[in-house]
């Protein structure tokens, strides 16, 4: 039941956080937050913010038409989120495929999606890295490669791994790294980029040491900006990518900016991730512990003292509106930014739904142009052959010195939204060969229980 | 300020409508609420501007694709 001063806006499906069995959910506005709410025959009712305050829920839309795989692994059986592989019935194309190529870790951070570590599972083999690849190409691929663990800069053979994806048709290479070993060596760095790296997805919860010493269990800040500084050196791009918990880092938002600006344009932008409850930290302690997009927006705008503003940031055309925010911005020779996008916010009364596949494509196609370093051609000036005099210096600008904030909310046990997780372009192999979107493969119950996780491990 | 004219456009181009010749103007290119002045040919009458295809097929085009966002 819900009381005068609640707003039932739409309804949906989740699970049971406790059960993971599907049941409704509803979207219920209170005032100008809104929470997802849902009842378990069995374990009752749960309910959790998804959104507070501006710019409003009902703004943040942007409808896609559905892309369906183009060549599903799965049947439709049990229905969603129990037959993924991709299933016929998701709705998005893949932008990104995560391929976890180890599950060691030199790090053992309290937070970990994929509760890399402590386990003595063996890295897959080649072999098995271009059954996967393959999958990628039958399922419809290629498509944007990330590569990731545990740490994937603990195996020697990372090189081979991207050449061996270079010689079966991919192009984009994206390694998520919490940085130490590129730090410590430029040669390996080096090798990486001559096999073919297109960028570099860099663990960076804060400015300062006191927060990876919370987030990470040890002060990483050295090592951050050596691994940076490997990169400036060798032209290989960097996105830093924090991940925000309330009370530890999101005080930090501004100074992660502002370090960011220091190193661009090898420092590409900054991909803000929202704390989740799932794979190692699926303990939630209620509300307090969840951060929602438009209080990391809004934060971006205050803690950087009006270089960066609201308006700038909207909904993705790739993945589900609710699932994301981003923005492209020029830097200013005078380290102003000037915003490149902007949100026309609409209401969904008149808002024609955008080709999803084209979507998806566009997506792919921006992360690989504009995650990479800049090419030196490019920083030929432009206003040597034709003049459009001011205009230019923005476009040269552009061209060498963009700068991307972005970020991406993933979704747990207590917050799942099944029309999100069928939009979902961001896919993990399994170890046995299937593209599971990436909430599914990381949903954790209450208990620790995992729907695909370690329950997929016989290799193709 | 700029200028994107050739000498030969300055010669050959009239206003269709107006049937006058185009002449060197400053026209306001504007993009996500930031305006850059330039110079291009327009017509005197009624305003009318010409974007030489060079132009519209050239920087105009690689623009759109720098700037375009997913």
């Amino acid at each position: 039941m819900t009381s005068e001063s609640e707003q039932i806006l739409s309804t949906t499906e989740s699970v049971c956080p406790e059960c993971l069995a599907k049941i409704p959910a509803r979207r219920v506005a209170v005032n100008h937050d809104i929470y997802l709410e849902k009842t378990c025959p069995e374990h009752g009712v749960f309910r959790t913010v998804i959104w507070r305050g501006e710019p409003a829920f009902t703004s943040w839309i942007r409808p896609k038409t559905p892309a369906f795989p183009a060549n599903p692994f799965t049947a439709v059986d049990r229905g969603c989120p129990y037959d993924c592989g991709l299933c016929p019935e998701h709705r998005q194309h893949t932008c990104h495929v995560l391929l976890e190529v180890t599950q060691r870790c030199d790090l053992l951070c309290p937070i970990c999606y994929a509760s890399s570590g402590k386990q003595n599972t063996p890295d897959p083999s080649l072999e098995t890295i271009a059954k996967w690849y393959q999958r990628i190409l039958d399922s419809g691929g290629p498509f944007n490669i990330q590569l990731s663990g545990g740490e994937p800069a603990l195996r020697d053979d990372l090189p081979e791994i991207i050449s061996l994806g270079r010689s079966q048709g991919f192009s984009f290479f994206q390694i998520n790294t919490n940085g130490i070993r590129l730090a410590n060596d430029p040669a390996y760095l080096k090798a990486l980029k001559d096999a073919g790296l297109s960028t570099v997805f860099l663990q960076f919860d804060g400015a300062n040491d006191e927060i990876h010493q919370k987030l990470r269990g040890k002060p990483l800040m050295v090592s951050k900006q050596r691994a940076i500084e490997n990169c400036v050196d060798l032209d290989i791009g960097v996105i830093l990518v924090p991940t925000l918990i309330p009370g530890v880092n999101s005080q930090d938002i501004g100074n992660i900016i502002r370090y960011a600006l220091q190193y661009a344009p090898t420092v590409r932008g900054v991909h803000f991730q929202p704390v989740s409850y799932f794979g190692r930290y699926f303990d939630y302690h209620g509300d307090e512990s969840r951060l929602t997009i438009p209080e990391i927006i809004r934060a971006l705008e205050e803690q950087t003292d009006g270089l960066i503003q609201i308006e700038a940031f909207r909904p993705s055309g790739c993945e589900n509106a609710l699932c994301s925010f981003h923005a492209n911005f020029v830097i200013l020779s005078d380290n102003k930014l000037l915003p490149l996008t902007q949100h026309q916010a609409k209401t969904s009364c008149c808002c024609q739904p955008e080709d999803g596949a084209q979507g998806a494509a566009l997506s792919r196609n921006f992360i690989a142009r504009q995650w990479i370093a800049p090419k030196p051609d490019l920083q030929l000036p432009i206003t040597q052959t034709q003049s459009l005099g001011e205009w230019d210096t923005v476009l040269e600008r552009a061209r060498t010195h963009s700068f991307y904030i972005s970020g991406m909310a993933f979704q747990d046990a207590w917050n799942l939204d099944l029309e999100r997780l069928r939009d979902c372009c961001i896919h993990i192999m399994s170890p046995d060969g299937y593209l599971i979107p990436f909430c599914a493969y990381n949903l954790t119950s209450q208990s620790g229980r995992t729907l695909y996780r370690n329950t997929h491990q016989k290799t193709t | 300020m700029s200028e994107y004219i050739s000498s030969d456009d300055l010669d050959t181009w009239e206003c269709a409508a107006c049937g006058t010749s185009l002449v060197i103007g400053k026209v306001m290119i504007s993009y996500l609420g930031s305006a850059y002045p330039v110079d291009l040919l327009k017509c005197p009458s009624c305003g009318l501007v010409l974007i030489p295809e060079e132009l519209a097929m050239g920087k105009m085009l690689e623009v759109e694709k720098s700037l375009e966002d997913k």
